[in-house]
């Protein structure tokens, strides 16, 4: 079966989210200090706007509060919420998405019922997972299919006191909505002795609890989308009870996509900005006239339009296989869709193509292409950020060919 | 064969390398954080690089300057990129107007501009020709629409000419001292021949900068607003070899716009060296797993492409080069310039890759190549520039 229609439901929800880009976030967006990228950090009005139509709660099931929003419509949601601007889409996405992993699948009901409540009532509540340490490194390169454990090795650590609580120490760093959130999971290691990659756990630390400092980074000087903060952990204790999953076994150790079949978010987002950057160039090339018409009757323009177009399409297209088999994980058991990490590979697919979307975009607007209090700058400059941040395209290309080779690193 | 240098061109290249280690590459990254567009410029930097000859050294021996070759221009263009890829601009941008000074004005022009020109190390000069609805209409204007093109209006009153109008992204806009205008003084014919060229000194009544352009990269070289209202210029401004006739065929001279096709080349040879330093540089200096970068496969074979993609570029700059020196007529000027696009765009990009795979910071360095890189789509390598320069090539076998 091969079927692409959206449900009536899913229509709803991206009209409704389209309405919310075009009036709420649009405004915003285009202001020129957004523009010139001075200025990039989400107003916390819309924050709560996006919070009142259940941006923030989308992925939650509906049982417990939220939208319960399958894979494929937080994906449609993003693109959107993309083409509005990454930086506002960033930190909504990511607590949308932590909040369906830790309250639907990890937390118990015991934990549920201390951290659920606040966080569905409390509109500027968002959700931190605390994984990168500083001067730390994947090392997949220098370790391709090598039998060696994967760092980096966590030396954020809790030890246990002997009442069951954990005392927290150490650094994380560039956590995405840190400054922002009010529960953060941190990954720690709690046994010293564990190689690289093993011995960790999660524990859930609220945001007033003594001990932890967070610090909020500047975004002009960083290579990432939404807010970033620092978070310093000093003899913060924790109750016994706030230990996510089993001790040791954290079930993010590898973030939120472990399993290189991740929900492909960030991917729908960057789709969300390439097309900003189709349609503004669409638009223009409509009305701009040079060399006697409309510069979309011109060959050249018409022939980089429709490359646009196609590479919009293609990702797209892997954006949502991607998103459909993490809502139908059965399709890879029974051979249905090849058994492939998809989000990585939509990872590199989409990156690369918005990159050149952008690239070509800007080329319809000739020298105002490069002007920084115009959109396609800064479009051009956010698909250079979707292109070199988070897993690189090299490291990705590697992942894949392990995968190609049946190498099982555990 | 011979691809070995002369003395002088050996020794121009080498005064750039040490000006571009020494000066202009400490101050580049400073400049380009400027938030301000009409406050990057740096007068100290621009007037020691004159001192040294760098802002003169198209012009001819015969009118008191260094008269280098163009070999030699293209070795200092690309080593002063090396630098600054705007700085190297700022100061190629002249040599563009002293070859065409030297080739087509009056001796009573040569006499009042080159002279003060070759006095003053804050003498520079641009060239007006876009205008806002006139940019892709100038390069290829239309066969069948003798209103397309640019507008600013020349009428004659005289002894003198009145301009109205307006020019925009002109370089040096803000800060030359002379601009060299193109104005349309036949309405009813097409732009090719109802255009005459102008010397427009900066205190010309009528006339005035306006905004400057807030250009992603290349942040030194300022591009801003021409303005004339009423402006009033005397007709002995008028370069009359082109007067009220066809425009200066670009395909027939060595000065013009083939040199600005030569200098986007050279220049854009500059920064993907620059690249290729930095890559190899973190290549051997950042580790994994206690192991230089470079000794990964995926990291050799981007620099190696880098490597590759720059020394072919060099190769045919110089090609340029030296066929301008010889005068050979030849089309390679605008394919170098169109090829140049392609090499600078990708080879930065492979260093931006390169130094980002540490994740959540980038080179500051690395994203300023980039940034200058996507310049040279509008200006040396999209469908026009490249369309424009086949039709040249057609049209001259």
């Amino acid at each position: 079966m091969f079927d692409l229609h959206l449900s009536a439901e899913q229509h709803e929800i991206r009209d409704t989210i389209r309405e919310f880009v075009t009036h709420e976030i649009k405004p915003v967006a285009t202001k020129p200090a957004r523009m010139e990228a001075l200025e990039r950090r989400p107003p916390a009005e819309l924050l709560l706007k996006a919070s009142q139509i259940g941006l923030r709660t989308l992925a939650l099931s509906e049982a417990l509060g939220g939208a319960g929003a399958d894979a494929l419509t937080t994906c449609l949601v993003a693109e959107e919420l993309g083409a509005g601007d990454p930086d506002i889409a960033a930190v909504l996405v990511e607590t949308s998405a932590l909040s369906h992993v830790l309250f639907d699948q990890l937390m118990t009901p015991d934990q549920r019922s201390r951290f659920l409540p606040q966080f569905v009532k409390d509109d500027a509540a968002q959700l931190a997972l605390a994984a990168h340490e500083p001067d730390t490194d994947t090392e997949l390169g220098i370790n391709y299919h090598r039998a060696v454990p994967l760092g980096p090795a966590v030396s954020c650590t809790a030890s246990r006191t002997p009442t069951g609580d954990w005392i927290i120490n150490g650094t994380k760093t560039f956590v995405p909505n840190a400054p922002l959130a009010s529960l953060v999971a941190v990954q720690v290691s709690t046994d010293p002795k564990a190689p690289a990659g093993q011995g960790v756990s999660t524990l859930l630390v609220p945001r007033d609890t003594p001990g932890m400092t967070i610090r909020e980074l500047d975004q002009n000087a960083g290579w990432y989308h939404g807010l970033r903060g620092d978070i310093t952990f000093t003899e913060c204790r924790v109750p016994a009870g706030n230990l996510l999953g089993a001790e040791g076994k954290s079930a993010l150790s590898a973030g939120l996509d472990a399993s290189g079949r991740g929900i492909p978010l960030v991917q729908a987002m960057n789709i969300g900005l390439g097309r900003a950057a189709y349609e503004a160039a669409l638009d223009y090339a409509k009305i701009r006239v040079q060399g006697g018409r409309r510069l979309i009757e011109h060959q050249a323009i018409g022939t980089l339009l429709a490359e646009i177009a196609l590479r919009l399409e293609v990702a797209r297209t892997i954006v949502w296989k991607a998103a459909w088999v993490t809502d139908n994980p059965s399709a890879v058991a029974d051979r249905s869709v090849a058994d492939l990490p998809l989000h990585t590979l939509t990872r590199i697919y989409t990156a690369e193509a918005m990159h050149q979307v952008a690239l070509d975009a800007a080329e319809v607007f000739g020298a105002m292409g490069v002007m920084r209090d115009m959109p396609m700058h800064k479009y051009v400059q956010d698909a250079l950020i979707f292109l070199h941040s988070g897993m690189s395209a090299g490291d990705g290309k590697l992942r894949i060919a392990e995968a190609l080779a049946e190498f099982r690193r555990d | 064969m011979d691809f070995s240098l002369n003395d002088e061109q050996r020794a121009w290249q080498e005064k750039a390398r040490k000006f571009a280690d020494e000066a202009i590459r400490p101050a580049s990254l400073a400049r380009d954080r400027v938030l301000d567009p009409a406050q990057t410029w740096d007068w100290d930097l621009f007037k020691k690089g004159s001192k040294l000859g760098f802002r003169t050294l198209a012009v001819p021996k015969e009118y008191g300057g260094p008269g280098a070759d163009f070999v030699s221009q293209a070795i200092v263009m690309a080593e002063l990129a090396r630098g600054d890829s705007g700085v190297s601009k700022a100061f190629s941008q002249n040599w563009k107007w002293s070859h065409l000074i030297a080739s087509v004005c009056s001796l009573e022009q040569k006499e009042r501009f080159l002279t003060a020109f070759l006095a003053d190390d804050t003498f520079v000069m641009g060239k007006g020709i876009t205008e806002p609805n006139a940019g892709s209409d100038n390069r290829l204007p239309p066969e069948d629409d003798p209103r397309a093109g640019l507008k600013l209006k020349a009428e004659r009153r005289g002894d003198e000419w009145k301009l109205n109008g307006e020019k925009c992204f002109i370089a040096n806009g803000n800060i030359g001292k002379l601009f060299f205008l193109d104005a349309r003084s036949n309405p009813n014919v097409n732009v090719k021949e109802g255009v005459t060229m102008f010397l427009i000194p900066r205190d010309t009544p009528g006339f005035r900068s306006g905004k400057v352009f807030n250009k992603s990269g290349w942040r030194f070289y300022q591009n801003a607003e021409l303005i004339f209202e009423d402006a009033r210029v005397p007709h002995a401004n008028v370069i009359e070899q082109n007067a009220g006739a066809s425009r200066l065929d670009k395909g027939e001279r060595t000065g013009g716009d083939l040199f600005g096709d030569l200098e986007l080349a050279a220049n854009a040879l500059g920064v993907c060296m620059s690249a290729c330093e930095s890559s190899l540089n973190l290549a051997r200096s950042r580790t994994q797993g206690g192991k230089p970068l470079l000794e990964q496969q995926s990291v050799q074979l981007k620099i190696g492409r880098m490597n590759m993609l720059t020394e072919a570029l060099r190769s045919y700059v110089m090609r340029v080069a030296w066929e301008h020196d010889q005068k050979l007529p030849s089309t390679n000027a605008g394919f170098v310039m169109n090829y140049s696009t392609d090499v600078i765009q990708e080879v930065t990009q492979l260093n931006m890759a390169l130094h980002g795979a540490a994740g959540y910071t980038m080179d500051a360095h690395a994203n300023k190549l980039v940034r200058d890189g996507i310049i040279w789509t509008h200006l040396a390598g999209d469908a026009v520039q490249r369309m424009k320069v086949v039709r040249r090539m057609a049209k001259s076998k």
